[in-house]
């Protein structure tokens, strides 16, 4: 198991650094930071006095070198748009976007998997049959057009919650939350519904296909001709198999909830880390567009990590090495 | 009486509309404390019997018309409830891969405890100890031990024991056994038979054992039925049915029965090949064998000397690597025209030797003397280039083992025959289809089925046509890796006739690989017995089966449940 | 052809929504092939448009005398026509990207799984860092650092497609190479070109196919997403995302249909190819309990 644990986490440190790398050239071959920050009175020798103080007249290698020492520092350079150093900058407007994703998977898995589990052994019924097609039709709504829909639906026509922003927090261990806050929890309603919707399908889609498939096997069936009463059969047999599948692509697919934030907090105005993204993409803003890449790539690798070592603890097949 | 069938229908209604009759108008009994067994081919509807009394048909099947009695319950009338209180209770079901009939993320304790509380009141430690009592009724060491280990740690042997257990922990009058040693090796199957045996006779426990295996049933049966395609054929105490079956169907199955005492000439089963323009056109051309130069010689057509191969599966994040020995310092002769036998229970290294010769796996270089492979005074090994091995080794062909991936599943059946021998340019491209229909011919299908995809032909067929592939090479030797271990008995037998038949016609060298004991009495004329790698033992079979020598081929022999002529 | 035919009539009997589904794709894609032959109007010609028909609600009569069926946006250009051509658009972009993406990720599943070693583990390591990457987030951050374009969306997309393709078939491939019949392949001295060809492919790719139009519709979302966020096609050649997005700031003063239309057609698209994908995929993977 250690050495298990030992190797994945050998192999994460290098996805890392090739991430970094590719990263780095990317922004290398593609953009001059000179030219972006001269202006055009520069002549030719305070360009090279530019480049000299950006650094970039060096060899390319010794600038990758810089530049991951830097890093490792948390130095991740300074906006461009906010004149601020980058790291603090995405680190405050991370809270926003974390409460959201996990206010949106938790609905996503309470409504989901019950849900999936329903359809996965009433095949045959009617409601099966019509949880299925509107999860379907869920899963094609665009995001973006579900948001607009929910803003047009319930903060236009209804007028239940306000359309944008985040309104106010409530200050917890030095960061401020909207999930304790009345006000802030009207503002985060329909962005984690949003979210949540496209979790919703999934997770049933998902329950229902694992369930289906579990209650195929073999030992099902044995479990049933030894007399188990059939709640018995769906608590313990089938959960426990069906466990394994729906923790580990939850797990993974918090990279597409972090993908779909970037949407949601643009429509709805929410101060994330994705609308920091976004933002920073339209006015050219390198260094944060540079920070988020390497951010999130750690991110996904940490939790990739986590739910391979999670995989290995549920599956007793893969802990246990003969 | 504790149950009876009363002329029982059953149908499955299929997704295109039509019906599959699996039990047409059955009827059988059964007593307390009796060993019932229901015998018969795939297809004739034996699990079936097992499955309507426990009410776990499938949701398309339909309960034609009459009845099943357990105790003057009928049970045709229950409903889901009603079957919940008698499975596990009254009736105890044994399925037959082991491996698959337990949840593979629980322990066994947990899998074993869970049925104890559902039929027993006993809770808590007192369930814990009822457990390990039961483990130990079926004969399994360290008991407590093993309650905390998961399926996959233990073998199929052993988990089978465990459902044994989980079978009789609540005492029932009856249990309903599908299968249940198909999935184990020859010695394994004899042990856990005998625990079986001992186990149902001491708590009086009667038992529908269903199987196709004649010896299984010669050995554990009181009263046997045979079945064919949803039909009763015959019954009767097993002796008579064994030794002078009455039915027409019944006297086909026991004489297509290998039997390991004795070598018969021939299986007197019906299917011969008729004799056709297109059989004798093919018969021509494989006569006319590649290589004219190799006449007769007292040298051994194929020698293998000091041949070993070793498996190495890389370490892994999740385990350290793994060093398997399947063949160790293998060495025999074949001469041209005999059948080589190779017997070994699964992991012997059987196949393994074939496919080293096959040119499929590289023996091992060794450091104690040189490994060598001599086909026609050629060592295969010395050969440099791939194609130096081509011009030789088309002569040697390979029959395999499971007629559902032996075929290319997309190509028709003319096409799986000639496709290679075509693309190899070793017949003129206009011959090659005409040959698939000759090829077809001679092994028993008819010329028109060249058009059709495997999927449209049985498991036999399938087989045939893989024999017809291999012919088109116009092999002097094949390698046969358990042929027929797939197939129904009757159709085991056609097929070794066929084998036998083409060997006679063709002067063909065989290796028969075989786990079968008896089968491997019938079709050779010499025995390699191997364990773990290694030869342990090498004859003529009478030999060997007569008087073995070594200790291993004695407790083989000796497992293998036979009928008592 | 025959076996295609009877595939589908198999996969399709005595399911109506799916036939409504297929014949939606089928009438979409009509729609996008020869749209423009009956688009009232063609929205790129800047001659004939009209500012004075600007922001119409949908049936109204326009300056030349054509009933706009479903409005005009603030440049006078009618919506309906937008659709068709935006339409166009998605699902060239959709199509052309999975179609090659897809080609890619088998052609790297294959080896992969016939040559073993580090190719292997590099294709596969790559596999596994772009699955674990969400496909549209991805596809921005290329788009964020080589600029948009029709071209460059195409290029993102490919990028996202190929991983799962890849994985499928590399699994399916080295199930199928323990088959017996490859065994035969070899030993009947078939060049590996052969075996790859006309025996490990055909076999092997199946899966694929059934993914398919679960890719397209993905594609077909995915490209809408950044166009609607900015990054994707230009406004020169506008999709249906980026229709939508044009039509954003105008759904708060109540002219909706400049957003809507796009959006209902877009979400119509999928829909119906999500449809389709759900049984074919059912069909493939029964768990219905059938005696053969």
């Amino acid at each position: 198991m250690l050495s298990f644990t030992l190797k994945r986490l050998g192999q994460s440190s290098v996805l890392v650094l090739i991430m970094s790398v590719l990263v780095f050239f990317c922004m290398y071959v593609v953009s001059d930071p000179v030219a972006v920050l001269a202006s055009d009175d520069f002549t030719e020798e305070d360009l090279i006095v530019l480049a000299r103080e950006l650094g970039v007249d060096k060899p390319i290698v010794v600038q990758y070198y810089q530049f991951i020492s830097k890093l490792l520092q948390g130095d991740f350079g300074i906006s461009f748009v906010y004149n601020q150093p980058v790291l603090p900058l995405i680190l405050e407007r991370l809270p926003a976007t974390l409460e959201v994703a996990i206010l949106a998977i938790m609905i996503g898995l309470c409504v989901g998997v019950p849900m999936g589990i329903y359809s996965g052994l009433n095949r045959k019924k009617k409601v099966t049959k019509a949880i299925s097609f509107i999860t379907t039709v869920g899963y094609s709504i665009p995001n973006f057009w579900q948001a607009l829909l929910l803003i047009i639906v319930f903060a236009v026509w209804l007028k239940i919650v306000p359309a944008s922003g985040r309104g106010d927090t409530t200050v917890l261990f030095g960061v401020g939350w909207s999930f304790f806050n009345l006000d802030g929890l009207r503002h985060m309603l329909l962005p984690a519904v949003n979210l949540a919707i496209y979790k919703i399908c999934m997770q049933t889609r998902l329950a229902r296909s694992g369930t289906q498939e579990v209650m195929f096997q073999d030992y099902i069936t044995f479990a049933r001709a030894k007399g188990l009463p059939r709640h018995r059969i769906i608590r313990r047999h089938l959960l426990r198999n069906i466990l394994i599948p729906i923790v580990t692509i939850t797990g993974l697919e918090l990279g597409g909830l972090i993908a779909f934030s970037t949407v949601t907090e643009s429509v709805f105005s929410w101060p994330g880390i994705g609308k920091l993204l976004i933002d920073s993409i339209h006015h050219a803003d390198r260094p944060v567009v540079v920070a988020y890449l390497i951010l999130i790539t750690l991110m996904f690798v940490i939790i990739n990590f986590i739910v391979d070592i999670v995989y290995a603890v549920l599956d007793p097949r893969i802990r246990h090495t003969q | 009486m504790l149950v009876s069938v009363e002329n029982l229908t059953v149908k499955y209604r299929l997704s295109d509309g039509s019906n599959f009759n699996a039990l047409k108008d059955l009827s059988l009994e059964i007593n307390r404390g009796q060993i019932v067994g229901i015998v018969g081919e795939s297809g004739a509807g034996k699990s079936t019997i097992g499955k309507v009394a426990l009410g776990l048909l499938d949701e398309n099947a339909v309960i034609g018309s009459g009845n099943i009695r357990l105790d003057n319950d009928d049970l045709t009338l229950f409903s889901e409830p009603d079957f919940e209180n008698i499975r596990g209770k009254k009736i105890g079901y044994i399925y037959q891969n082991p491996m698959t009939a337990l949840n593979p993320v629980l322990t066994i304790g947990e899998q074993l405890i869970e049925t104890i509380h559902t039929h027993t009141n006993k809770t808590g430690q007192a369930a814990r100890r009822f457990a390990v009592e039961l483990l130990e009724q079926v004969e399994i060491l360290d008991a407590e031990e093993r309650l905390s280990k998961y399926p996959h740690q233990l073998s199929g042997g052993l988990c089978q024991r465990i459902v044994f257990a989980i079978a009789i922990c609540s005492k029932p009058d009856l249990i309903i056994a599908d299968e249940p040693t198909t999935a184990l090796d020859v010695t394994v199957q004899k042990a856990v038979l005998d625990t079986f045996k001992r186990l149902v006779q001491t708590e009086n426990i009667a038992v529908i054992l269903i199987t196709h295996d004649m010896g299984v049933v010669a050995e554990m049966c009181d009263y046997i039925y045979v079945l064919r395609n949803g039909l009763l054929v015959e019954h009767g105490v097993t002796q008579n049915i064994l030794k002078s079956p009455k039915e027409i169907y019944s006297r086909e199955l026991m004489a297509a029965i290998p039997s390991v005492d004795k070598k018969l000439e021939r299986f007197m089963v019906p299917g011969t090949i008729q004799k056709s323009e297109g059989r004798d056109r093919a018969l021509k051309f494989l006569n006319r064998k590649l290589d004219e130069t190799y006449l007769e010689r007292t040298s051994p057509i194929l020698s293998v000397s000091n041949l070993s191969k070793t498996f190495v599966s890389p370490a892994t994040m999740l385990s350290s690597q793994k060093i398997f020995k399947a063949v160790d310092s293998v060495s025999f002769d074949i001469f041209k025209g005999e059948t080589l036998g190779i017997v070994g229970e699964s992991g012997s290294g059987k196949s393994t030797v074939g496919r080293m010769i096959l040119g499929l796996h590289s023996p091992d270089q060794k450091t104690d003397g040189d490994s060598e492979i001599t086909y026609k005074d050629i060592n295969l090994l010395g050969l440099k280039s791939q194609d130096e091995r081509l011009t030789f080794c088309d002569s040697m062909q390979c029959i395999f083992q499971d007629p559902y991936s032996s075929l290319n599943p997309r190509m028709s059946a003319g096409e799986n025959i000639i496709f290679a021998v075509k693309v190899r340019d070793s017949i003129p491209r206009s011959k090659a289809w005409e040959l698939a229909e000759d090829l077809m011919e001679l092994v028993g299908l008819p010329r028109s089925a060249v058009e059709k995809m495997p999927h449209a032909f049985s498991g036999g067929e399938r087989q045939r046509i893989g024999i017809a592939r291999a012919l088109s090479f116009r092999p002097e030797f094949m390698f046969c890796d358990e042929p027929t271990s797939a197939l129904d008995v009757t159709v085991q037998a056609e097929l070794l006739n066929l084998i036998q038949d083409l060997q006679k016609a063709l002067g063909l060298t065989l290796i028969f690989v075989s786990h079968d004991l008896a089968v491997v009495r019938q079709m050779c004329d010499r025995v390699l017995v191997m364990k773990s790698g290694q030869v342990v033992e090498a004859g003529t079979t009478e030999k060997v089966f007569n008087s073995p020598d070594n200790i291993y081929t004695k407790g083989l022999l000796a497992s293998m449940p036979r009928f008592k002529f | 052809m025959v076996k295609l035919r009877n595939t589908f009539r198999a996969a399709f009997h005595g399911h109506p929504v799916a036939i409504v589904g297929l014949l939606g794709v089928i009438f979409f894609i009509l729609l996008a092939i020869f749209g423009p032959l009956f688009a009232p109007q063609n929205p790129y010609d800047q001659a004939k448009l009209d500012i004075l028909d600007g922001l119409l609600p949908p049936m109204s009569k326009l300056g030349d005398g054509t009933i706009s069926f479903m409005g005009t946006d603030a440049l006078g250009r009618d919506i309906l026509s937008g659709v068709i051509y935006g339409l166009r658009i998605s699902l060239f972009v959709a199509f052309t990207a999975v179609f090659f993406g897809s080609i890619i990720g088998v052609f790297l599943g294959l080896i992969a799984a016939v040559k073993r070693g580090w190719m292997e583990t590099v294709i596969m390591r790559a596999v596994d860092l772009k699955i674990s990457f969400p496909g549209v987030l991805l596809a921005l951050m290329l788009l964020a650092i080589f600029g948009s374009g029709v071209d460059k969306v195409i290029y993102a997309l490919i990028i996202g497609t190929w991983a799962s393709k890849a994985r499928l078939v590399r699994a399916v491939a080295l199930s199928e190479m323990k088959k017996e019949y490859m065994d035969f392949a070899r030993i009947a001295g078939l060049s590996q070109i052969h075996i790859i060809t006309r025996f490990l492919l055909p076999n092997s790719i199946s899966p694929v196919l059934v993914v398919l139009p679960m890719s397209i519709s993905g594609a077909i979302g995915a490209e809408a997403t950044l166009s609607f966020l900015g990054v994707g096609v230009p406004i020169t050649e506008p999709s249906l995302g980026l229709l939508i997005a044009n039509g954003n700031d105008y759904l708060l003063s109540g002219k909706w249909w400049i957003s809507i239309f796009p959006g209902l057609v877009l979400v119509a698209m999928v829909l119906c190819i999500n449809v389709v994908a759900d049984r074919l995929r059912d069909h493939a993977n029964p768990f219905l309990h059938v005696k053969e």
